[in-house]
C-alpha cells in the first residue's frame, strides 16, 4: 500500500477542511461549542471479499427494519405473535402514535440508515447501533477523499479502491425513487446547525435545492418552496435535517420555530416524501436493537449475516440475573439516551455508584440493555509525527430505493484518547476515510 | 336509535391583528360503529380556503391558514348525528390498543397517583367492568369538581395533588388508574345534551368492547353523548390547535348545543 505520500498531507487537508466549515457541534455542560472534526490521513483499508460480506449483512439488516417498521405502525404482527412484548414499542419515545395507519410513499421509512459498526479483535465484525432518524456523517469522506485525492494523485492510482464519489448520485436516486412529483429540498434547521456543512455540501452535489422551514408552504395539501422572488415550485421530497419533534409544529412540538405548519398532512396525503420517514426512532432505540436479530428470522427467514454485540435485558428475568452475575465485565446503556451519553462500564464503578446503580435497574430494569464490552481492533492513527493505536467504529451508510444499496466507503471515527472506547464524535474524537477495495 | 343535533361554536378575538394563523380544528364527530354523522354544515370567518383529513387516531379534522389579517375568528359547525349504538365493537382495534394501555402524556402516574393506587385491591374474580365501575365511584368520590383550578396542561398527577379539577382532569386520572389494572383505556372529547362546553370522557376496552365512563358525573355513557374524537390524552383531540402571528391577548367564548330530534 502506497500511503505514505498521503501522510505528508495530513495537515493540508486539515487546513483545507477547517476552510471549508467542516465542522462538528458539541454540547458540554449545556454549553453549544463548534470544532473542528480532525481527519486522519492513514485510510481504514477493508478488503473486498470482507465488504462483500458486510454489504449483504447490511442490506439484510435494513430491509427487515423497513419491514418492522411497516408492520408496527400498520397490523402489528410481530408483537401478535409474541416476538417483542409491547413494553418495548409502545412505552418508548421513538414510537410515534402520529405514525400510526400513515403509509409513506412505496412503503419506504428507512431510505437513509446510518448503520455502526466495530471490528473485533476476533476479525468479526459487530452491529454496535442502527441510526435511522437523522444519520450524519458521509459528507466528511466524501470531501476528505476529494482533497487527498487532490492532494496525492499517485495514491489513488497506484490503489486498486472503489470510488466513493457516488454517494451523491446513490442519494439523489434515492430522493427520486419516492419523489411522488416536484422539486427534491434538503431541509436544514439552519447555518448554526452542527451539520450545515454537510447539509450544504449534500445539497450542492445531488442538485436538490438547500432549504429551511421558511421558505417551505403548505397549500391545499401540497408543499411548495418560495423562492426570494415570491415564485412558489410544487415540492415532492424533502430529505429534512431536522428531527421528527421539530418537523411540524401543528403536529408535533408546537414550539419548533424551524419545521413548516401542516407538512405532515400533506405527508399523509401522499403527496410529499419525508427522508427518512417520520417515527423511525422504534426501530433504533437501543431497546429495540435486542430484537433486530430475531426481526431478520421473522421478517425474512434468514439467518442474520452481521452479529449484534451480545446484549441482555434487564427486562426478562434470566438476563437480569446475568447481569448482576457479570456486573463488572459489561456495559450498560440507558436507552434513553443518545450520543455516547448515559453509557456506563460495570467495571469503572465504585462499589457505592455500583449499589445505587443496580437498584435503579431493578427499578426500572427496561430502561437498561447490557452489553458484554467487545474487545475491538485499533486502528493507527497519526498524532504529532507517531503512529499511535486508537479505538475505532465504522458507520456505513445504506440507502434504500428500489433495493437497498450500501456506499462503498463509510466514516470511520476514532476515540480521542487511548483508553476510550467511546467513537462517537460528540464526545470529541477525528476521522479517517474507508477504503474498500476491488478484486 | 337516537338522532342529536349538535350546533358547536369558537369565536376568538384578538387585543392586536393576527397576520397569519395556522389552524387544525377537530370539532366534527367522528363516523365509526358507535355513531353515524349525518350531515355536517361548517363555517369560518374570516373566510378562507381548508382542507378535509384524518388524524392518526381517526379523527376528523380541517385545517388550512387563515392569510387575511383579523381580529376575530369564529368557527361555527352544525349536524346531525345518529347514535347506532353505546357499547361497541371496533375492527382491527387489537392493532392499537398497545397504545392505550401504557402511561402517555399526562396519564403517567407520579407518586400521588401511586400511591391512591396502593390503596385498590381487585380479587381476581371481578370483571374488567366491575373493575371500571368501582374505580369510577371512588374516583367521583375522592375528586371534587371546581373550575379554574386546573389548567389545559394539568396532568393527572398534578391534578389529583390538587384534589380538585374539571372533566378533563377527571379523565386523566381515570384513564391513568385504568391502565395501570391494565385495562386499555383512552381519552374521548365530545358534547352533551345540556351542557354549555365541550365534555371529556372515557372508553374503556371490556371483553372487546369499548364502554364509555363518565366518571365527571359518575355514570355510563349513554346516547345523548356525541363523540368528536379519541386519543391517548386530551393532548391527542384537542378541538383546537392554531399557531398565529401576532395578535397579542385573545379571549375565547365557545357555545354548544346539543338536543335530541325526531327523525323525519
Amino acid at each position: 500500500m502506497e500511503q505514505l505520500e498521503l501522510l505528508k498531507h495530513k495537515d493540508t487537508i486539515n487546513e483545507l477542511l477547517a476552510r471549508y466549515g467542516v465542522k462538528f457541534g458539541i454540547y458540554k455542560n449545556n454549553i453549544f461549542k463548534e470544532q473542528l472534526f480532525p481527519f486522519d490521513s492513514i485510510p481504514r483499508i477493508i478488503e473486498h471479499d470482507e465488504f462483500s460480506r458486510l454489504e449483504k449483512g447490511l442490506k439484510q439488516r435494513v430491509m427487515a427494519l423497513n419491514l418492522f417498521l411497516n408492520d408496527i405502525y400498520g397490523k402489528k404482527q410481530i408483537v401478535k405473535d409474541g416476538v417483542i412484548p409491547e413494553d418495548f414499542i409502545f412505552a418508548f419515545s421513538g414510537y410515534m402514535a402520529e405514525c400510526e395507519g400513515v403509509i409513506p410513499v412505496k412503503k419506504i421509512y428507512s431510505h437513509i440508515a446510518g448503520i455502526d459498526l466495530v471490528k473485533g479483535k476476533d476479525g468479526c465484525w459487530y452491529i454496535l447501533e442502527d441510526n435511522l432518524r437523522v444519520p450524519s456523517g458521509a459528507s466528511y469522506p466524501m470531501i476528505a477523499r476529494d482533497l487527498c485525492r487532490r492532494s496525492s494523485p499517485d495514491t489513488f492510482q497506484n490503489n486498486r479502491l472503489e470510488d466513493n464519489r457516488n454517494y451523491a448520485d446513490l442519494l439523489r436516486k434515492t430522493m427520486d425513487y419516492v419523489n411522488p412529483g416536484g422539486h427534491t429540498v434538503i431541509l436544514t434547521p439552519g447555518r448554526y446547525n452542527a451539520a450545515y456543512f454537510e447539509h450544504s455540501y449534500l445539497a450542492e452535489k445531488t442538485g436538490a435545492h438547500l432549504a429551511t422551514g421558511s421558505e417551505l408552504v403548505v397549500e391545499k395539501d401540497r408543499l411548495y418552496y418560495v423562492s426570494s422572488n415570491g415564485a412558489k415550485e410544487r415540492v415532492g421530497a424533502v430529505y429534512r435535517r431536522i428531527s421528527d419533534e421539530y418537523l411540524d409544529p401543528m403536529n408535533f412540538n408546537p414550539e419548533s420555530l424551524i419545521g413548516i405548519p401542516h407538512i405532515y398532512e400533506v405527508y399523509r396525503k401522499g403527496n410529499v416524501a419525508l427522508l427518512n420517514a417520520p417515527g423511525n426512532g422504534v426501530a433504533d432505540d437501543k431497546g429495540i436493537y435486542y430484537f433486530v436479530p430475531k426481526m431478520i428470522r421473522y421478517y425474512l427467514q434468514e439467518e442474520p449475516i452481521l452479529s449484534n454485540a451480545p446484549t441482555y435485558l434487564p427486562f426478562y428475568e434470566e438476563d437480569m440475573k446475568y447481569v448482576l452475575e457479570h456486573f463488572d465485565d459489561l456495559v450498560l446503556k440507558d436507552v434513553a439516551e443518545a450520543g455516547g451519553y448515559g453509557v456506563v462500564f460495570g467495571s469503572s464503578m465504585t462499589k457505592q455508584q455500583k449499589k445505587d446503580f443496580i437498584v435503579l435497574l431493578q427499578e426500572e430494569p427496561r430502561r437498561f440493555i447490557a452489553q458484554e464490552v467487545i474487545d475491538f481492533q485499533d486502528l493507527d492513527i497519526l498524532d504529532h509525527g507517531k503512529i499511535v493505536p486508537r479505538k475505532a467504529d465504522l458507520r456505513a451508510f445504506v440507502l434504500m430505493a428500489e433495493e437497498p444499496m450500501v456506499w462503498k466507503s463509510g466514516l470511520t471515527r476514532f476515540s480521542r484518547n487511548t483508553d476510550s472506547f467511546i467513537v462517537n464524535s460528540s464526545q470529541g474524537g477525528g476521522f479517517k476515510d474507508t477504503w474498500v477495495l476491488y478484486q | 336509535m337516537t338522532m342529536l343535533h349538535f350546533d358547536y361554536k369558537m369565536k376568538i378575538e384578538y387585543e392586536k391583528p393576527v397576520g397569519r394563523c395556522y389552524f387544525t380544528i377537530k370539532c366534527t364527530p367522528r363516523e365509526d360503529a358507535r355513531q353515524h354523522v349525518l350531515k355536517t354544515k361548517i363555517s369560518i370567518f374570516p373566510e378562507t380556503e381548508y382542507s378535509w383529513g384524518k388524524d392518526s387516531f381517526g379523527n376528523r379534522q380541517i385545517y388550512g391558514c387563515e392569510t387575511e389579517p383579523h381580529r376575530q375568528f369564529i368557527l361555527h359547525a352544525v349536524g346531525d348525528v345518529e347514535i347506532l349504538q353505546t357499547d361497541y365493537e371496533e375492527k382491527n382495534c387489537e392493532e392499537v390498543m398497545g397504545i392505550y394501555r401504557m402511561p402517555h402524556g399526562k396519564c403517567i402516574p407520579g407518586d400521588g397517583l401511586s400511591g391512591y393506587l396502593k390503596d385498590h385491591d381487585f380479587s381476581e374474580n371481578m370483571s374488567q367492568y366491575e373493575i371500571c365501575m368501582t374505580l369510577m365511584h371512588r374516583l367521583h368520590q375522592d375528586f371534587k369538581y371546581a373550575a379554574g383550578i386546573t389548567g389545559i396542561r394539568t396532568t393527572a398527577e398534578e391534578a389529583w395533588k390538587l384534589g380538585e379539577g374539571v372533566c378533563q382532569d377527571y379523565a386523566h386520572i381515570y384513564i391513568t388508574l385504568l391502565r395501570h389494572f391494565g385495562i386499555p383505556a383512552r381519552y374521548v372529547c365530545g358534547l352533551i345534551v345540556g351542557e354549555g362546553q365541550s365534555h371529556a370522557w372515557v372508553e374503556a376496552l371490556c371483553d372487546n368492547m369499548w364502554i364509555g365512563f363518565d366518571p365527571t358525573n359518575d355514570c355510563l355513557v349513554l346516547d345523548h353523548y356525541i363523540k368528536l374524537g379519541h386519543g391517548r390524552d386530551a393532548a391527542d383531540c384537542a378541538i383546537n390547535r392554531g399557531l398565529m402571528w401576532n395578535g397579542g391577548a385573545q379571549s375565547q367564548e365557545i357555545s354548544v348545543l346539543v338536543e335530541k330530534r325526531e327523525r323525519k
